[in-house]
């Protein structure tokens, strides 16, 4: 199948490609060059002065596994108030040919998670927090989301094996080994901290756990943990920097803890996953105010490091999360009131906590305010991305709301204009100017996000990519034009046309796979027999188990030394 | 004669994944494992009927996928249930029930609901099997001896030394039931006499309200009751156990409500969590499928406008009373309960189940675990088991028999589309 889109305005900034018109050619479920005069496509789209990108990338949005589907049960409300019924289109794999139907916004099962993000133009979302012990049923769950490519970023830090291996000073070379095993083991992406030996600190009834805190029982401070992933993550060479979830979440004068972390790294590599929530001050009679100012300016300045925002946006939603130490602190705070937490597997936890974020709160008007001086103080589009960190700030459907705010000052300004009167005077939003351009959108969204996951082939449009293609319509009010794209492409096929799937397909599961010395294993296994009580067979997930028998899709690791 | 060790045990829900089979040309046989249901479900003969059965005949498989299409498509009123399958076969299932119309429920998810209508209305404190085995000091168990439906749970998860629990190890207390004589024989010292009436015929919501009375400091100091909250709340780390399917009496979530309430306020002490037990035959993997593919738990159904959900209307046992016909699906074990419908029953169980009455149609499906691969979910609702395949009978899983019928479901739109009716 060959497809030919002519006359569009090309954003590929991997490419250096800034909106010149060109055409764009798909062969099949790939990118192709022009085939030069005399050939022949079997479709033609003519998209003259259209806006034409790759499918955009989520770097970091919960939708599969344990806490998202418990948070699906505590949400019924929602699911009752917004149920969708399937489309019949297609039918490429026996059952699937129903697409799209199922209920929910901030927590939508498989098929409208599918749905919602294709129709935005979305061509892949990854889950940023899959604990091992729960790798299985996040697997069986993304296979389920059609549409989409997925991932997981397994979650490490918390698990008592770890933790042992650390406070046993068994080597950097031990944990290299035990990290790769495990990525290995759960099919995974990358490697994400949650709340470093917090939520291990808090199975032990801490309530708190700074970032210097040694922690009960192993002893062991955050900053160990994280430094120790961090080069782990940085020696096996995996494309994706240590994902950071940070301590204190939420805590009023959090700033301080989140800079010391960037120090923490010492010049390692990493991603700071949404920093919005870990941007608090404590100025003012309220004893809340932003941190932007000051985080921004630190991250402006270390190149190592890449953040997401979570930017909240106002309304219902939940809150899901493994850090069950914040979560509980949270809990008080639920809307509606109800909430549930759990400790999980010697692995880690899950605490999901529904939560209202409304404009006349000064707390919450400023969160809202702090995420988008973050977004605008931010220097380089090249590592920050776009997230919500859904649905925690908001459902991921609240990104083309949240583009027009980056894109158009006077909106922007307005709404600035009908928050809490008091929460602007404690940030520096209004006196920002910048308003993101076409191309920014383009790098944060597509180009970025690709680069840094590794994916070498999604997130551009040069010959041999992956022909993940989204297409509008140059619209003013950007809103508008990035909540219904005129056409999206998922893997050469046209899926998406003025909003409405007009076909099936399925996504992939990227996965690394960095080597380990196997005497490793012989640890674990015991670890396994005499505390998690399972064969380690029956942990180790197989590429037939990877959607219905396709397998991942492998992204290569380099084994590289600190400098 | 071939021998499988450390073979996954799909059944009960406990996940036991080291289990001996004996495979010889006649069949398997699970090496005694201590789980009666482990060695009576894994016992399973080479030598079975493979055919599908018309009226109690046999016929072709083709044709027993054309009369259950011809069935479902005539049905006004559908229902699938037993939904005792692995996760593709109750993705598969759900697939179906979208296109037909049809409600889905598990067999075996009363228990699930007492607890499920909680955790909707107020939320869970829980945790899993093998926090409950390195992290606990003390169990509490409510209500009857969870081991009659999950026979290794003390063997597996309390017996053995708590890595993180310094000193005497870990005591259980039994509230409201008595333990079963294997549960006295495994836990043995372990078990500490609460100084109550644990008579099975004492009303258990009055127990667990009169232990909150007492977390409260609202009883004597002298109450049995209140040495049970004082040592709730010295523990380091308190499990509270129970298998809500073996409540008797009224309004059962109303136990399990007082539970989790009771649970939050011991945890805002010390660390304390519950872990309520329900899954044979992969209820819980059944579930956590229904909710993500419909965003509603099972109990759910299809109208015209996506999922709906009602967990008293759409139960089973009350839809087998209106349904005109039911998918009953059984992939576990080799029985059924009797299913009181004046409708037609379309049955996918193992070619040896006994079947009285003879439904309408029998299709012999194969045991997850035993005849291919299928993933199930352990009872704490957390952890995902691929179970392996150990013998081919020629029998097909529920996915495959689902997909024909979805298959030719389909080719007979497209076929009355191109006949313009």
């Amino acid at each position: 199948m060959l497809t030919k889109l002519a006359g569009g305005r090309l954003f590929d900034p991997a490419n250096g490609r800034y909106g010149e018109a060109a055409d764009l050619w798909l062969h099949d479920d790939r990118i192709a060059a022009d085939p030069g005069p005399g050939a022949t496509p079997d479709a033609v789209h003519d998209v003259t002065g259209k806006v034409v990108m790759a499918g955009a990338i989520d770097i970091h949005s919960h939708i599969a596994g344990g806490k998202v589907n418990l948070a699906r049960l505590l949400m019924g409300e929602e699911h009752e108030r917004h149920r969708f019924a399937g489309h019949a289109c297609g039918n490429d794999r026996v059952g699937s040919d129903r697409i799209g139907g199922g209920s929910g916004i901030a927590t939508p099962s498989t098929h409208s998670t599918g749905a919602r993000y294709i129709e935005m133009g979305f061509t892949a979302a990854f889950e940023p927090a899959m604990l091992g012990s729960n790798a299985r049923h996040a697997h069986l769950e993304m296979s389920d989301i059609p549409y989409i490519d997925t991932g997981g970023y397994l979650v490490l830090g918390n698990d008592d094996f770890l933790l042992d291996l650390i406070a046993s000073n068994a080597g950097q070379a031990a944990v290299n080994d035990y990290v790769a095993w495990m990525l290995t083991a759960t099919q995974s992406l990358a490697v994400k901290v949650v709340n470093p030996g917090g939520i291990n600190a808090f199975k032990f009834n801490a309530r708190s756990l700074d970032l210097d805190e040694a922690g009960p029982y192993y002893g062991v401070t955050p900053r160990t943990v994280l430094t120790v992933l961090a080069r782990a993550v940085y020696e096996l060479g995996l494309p994706h920097p240590l994902h950071v979830h940070g301590c204190n979440l939420g805590v009023p004068g959090n700033v301080a803890t989140t800079l010391d972390t960037i120090q923490a790294a010492s010049g390692l590599p990493m991603h700071m996953t949404h920093i919005q929530f870990h941007s608090y001050d404590t100025a003012g009679d309220r004893k809340f105010s932003s941190g932007a100012a000051a985080l921004a300016e630190a991250v402006n300045r270390t190149p190592t490091l890449s953040v997401d925002i979570g930017q909240v946006m106002f309304g219902q939603t939940v809150t899901a999360s493994a850090d069950t130490m914040a979560q509980r602190h949270t809990a008080p705070l639920a809307h509606p009131r109800k909430w549930l937490a759990m400790d999980i597997e010697c692995d880690a936890g899950c605490g999901v906590v529904p939560f209202r974020y409304r404009d006349n709160s000064y707390v919450n008007a400023l969160q809202w305010a702090i995420g988008l001086e973050l977004f605008l103080l931010l220097d380089d589009p090249w590592r920050v991305f776009l997230t919500t960190d859904h649905p925690n700030g908001a459902p991921f459907t609240f990104y083309p709301e949240l583009i027009r705010l980056l894109m158009d000052r006077d909106y922007r300004l307005a709404k600035l204009a009908e928050i809490h009167p008091d929460a602007p005077a404690h940030t520096t939003l209004g006196s920002i100017a910048r308003e993101y351009t076409l191309a920014e959108i383009a790098i944060m969204t597509r180009a970025a996000p690709a680069r840094i996951l590794g994916l070498t082939d999604r997130g551009h449009l040069a010959p041999g990519a992956s022909a993940d293609v989204t297409v509008y319509s140059d619209l003013a009010d950007r809103r508008a034009m990035f909540e219904r794209p005129d056409l999206v492409f998922k893997s050469g096929r046209l899926v998406v046309r003025d909003g409405t799937l007009v076909a099936t397909a399925q996504g992939c599961t990227h996965v690394v796979r960095p080597g380990f010395d196997e005497l490793i294993e012989r640890r674990i296994a015991r670890h396994f027999d005499e505390r998690i009580g399972l064969p380690i067979k029956h942990f180790r997930i197989q590429d037939a188990e990877i959607r219905h028998g396709a397998g991942p899709q492998l992204h290569p690791c380099q084994r590289r030394e600190v400098p | 004669m071939t021998f499988h060790r450390d073979t996954l045990c799909p059944f009960c829900g406990l996940g036991c994944g080291d289990i001996g089979i004996d495979l010889d040309p006649s069949g398997i046989a699970a090496r005694p494992s201590g789980c009666p249901q482990a060695d009576r479900l894994f016992q399973r003969s080479m030598a079975v009927p493979t055919d599908a059965r018309l009226g109690g005949a046999a016929i072709p498989m083709d044709d027993a996928i054309a009369e259950a299409v011809r069935l479902l498509e005539s049905s006004r009123a559908p229902l699938i249930a037993g939904l005792a399958a692995d996760v593709e076969g109750v993705l598969t299932a759900l697939s179906l029930a979208e296109r037909i119309g049809a409600t889905v429920d598990h067999e075996r998810s009363e228990g699930l609901f007492r607890n499920l209508a909680v955790l909707r209305r107020f939320g869970w404190s829980v945790t899993t099997l093998a926090e409950l085995r390195n992290r606990c000091d003390l169990v509490l168990v409510v209500g009857p001896d969870p081991a009659q439906g999950f026979p290794r749970l003390w063997e597996r998860w309390v017996v053995p030394e708590p890595a993180f629990v310094a000193g005497n190890g870990r005591s259980v207390v039994f509230l409201g039931g008595e333990p079963l004589p294997e549960t006295v024989r495994w836990l043995g010292a372990r078990i500490e006499t609460s100084g109550l009436d644990t008579d099975t015929q004492t009303d258990l919501a009055t127990l667990v309200g009169r232990l909150r009375t007492a977390l409260a400091g609202r009883l004597a100091a002298d109450d049995p009751m209140a040495a049970l909250a004082a040592r709730l709340r010295s523990a380091r780390y308190a499990v509270v156990v129970w298998a809500a399917g073996l409540f008797d009496g009224p309004q059962p979530d109303l136990i399990v409500e007082g539970l989790v309430r009771l649970i939050r306020t011991v945890d805002g002490i010390t660390r304390c969590a519950g872990l309520p037990l329900s899954g044979a035959d992969n209820l819980v993997g059944a579930n956590q499928a229904c909710s993500w593919r419909t965003g509603f738990p099972l109990r759910t159904g299809f109208d015209g406008g996506g999922p709906l959900h009602d967990p008293d209307r759409f139960d089973w046992h009350r839809r087998l009373r209106d349904a005109d016909v039911t998918l009953w699906i059984s992939a576990f074990r080799p029985e059924t309960p009797a299913l009181a419908t004046g409708g037609s029953v379309i049955m996918l169980a193992p070619p040896e189940t006994i079947v009285a009455p003879e439904p309408a149609l029998f299709i012999p499906v194969g045991t997850p675990g035993i005849d291919h691969p299928g993933d199930v979910f352990r009872a704490d609702n957390v952890v995902a088991l691929h179970a392996g395949a150990l013998i081919d009978r020629g029998l097909p899983s529920v996915a495959e028999v689902i997909g024909r019928i979805l298959a030719a479901l389909s080719q007979n739109a497209k076929t009355r589309e191109a006949a313009g009716c």
